[in-house]
């Protein structure tokens, strides 16, 4: 298989999954397209790359995405309880 | 030819769950296209000689993450979070920039010539995984878990945080 096949697999997926980051309006939806924009990524490193070390790197991000979606999950719900609502828009301020 | 086959099949399929994922308002039913998505990339990794990734997906990715994201779902009032999305013209222009990223990047990747992998499945690529985890990159692989500390103890903090307001 030509790389250029397995990085437009991957290119396709991370293009699809921007495109819901940017036009979706709750920001759980906003981290899950996140994790796919991350998971596209992830495929094309281990396409593309050497095998073993590519895949080392892999590792190491499933690591990273688990531990973004454990933050990033515990700020959505604290924002929702602050602001009474997962729009992205209505939240204006971010003061501690 | 089979691998070649199951890789088409198995990155189209992930393709069209992202895709009607966009178009999905149930946040359970996006929740599970994501999923969908995701088992799709394990079998990904399957064609790939990737065992180990492939069973890491599907523990850590489809098992674990999508765990929490249920649970936000189910904690978070079906009011707030079922809200209609942006409006059209942010929509159109949202649409627009992910056609120019995919447009861009398929620009630079048509350089790529070069055969990178050989269609015949390897069995011998966990080895080869953990030789390099346990080895060359056994000072980064064990920060990670420093990584994993810091977060747990930030999403804490937060969620206690919350409580006492």
């Amino acid at each position: 298989m030509s790389a250029y096949s397995l990085s437009a697999i991957a290119f396709t997926l991370f293009s699809l999954a921007a495109a819901g980051f940017l036009t979706c309006g709750s920001l759980v939806r906003m981290l899950m397209f996140l994790e796919l924009m991350l998971n596209a990524a992830n495929i094309a490193l281990v396409a593309l790359g050497s095998p073993a070390v590519s895949q080392a790197y892999a590792v190491m991000l499933f690591a990273i995405a688990a531990a973004e979606a454990g933050v990033g999950l515990a700020l959505i719900i604290t924002l929702a309880s602050v602001f009474r609502t997962l729009e992205p828009g209505n939240i204006r301020e971010l003061k501690g | 030819m089979i691998l070649t086959a199951a890789t088409y099949f198995f990155g189209a399929s992930a393709a069209l769950a992202t895709l009607l994922m966009l178009f999905q308002r149930d946040p359970v039913k996006a929740a599970m296209l994501m999923l969908a998505a995701l088992l799709s990339t394990a079998g990904l990794y399957l064609t790939f000689s990737a065992q180990l990734l492939a069973a890491l997906q599907v523990i850590l990715y489809a098992g674990a993450i999508m765990t929490l994201f249920i649970v936000a779902l189910t904690v978070t009032p079906a009011a707030w979070r079922d809200k209609p999305g942006k409006g059209s013209f942010s929509r159109i222009l949202g649409l627009a920039a992910a056609a120019l990223i995919l447009t861009e990047l398929l620009k630079v990747s048509a350089e790529f010539k070069t055969v990178v992998f050989s269609p015949e499945f390897s069995e011998t690529g966990t080895l080869d995984l953990a030789r390099a985890l346990f080895g060359r990159f056994a000072f980064q692989f064990e920060l990670l878990s420093l990584v994993i500390l810091t977060s747990i103890v930030a999403a804490v903090t937060l969620i206690s945080k919350r409580k006492a307001v």
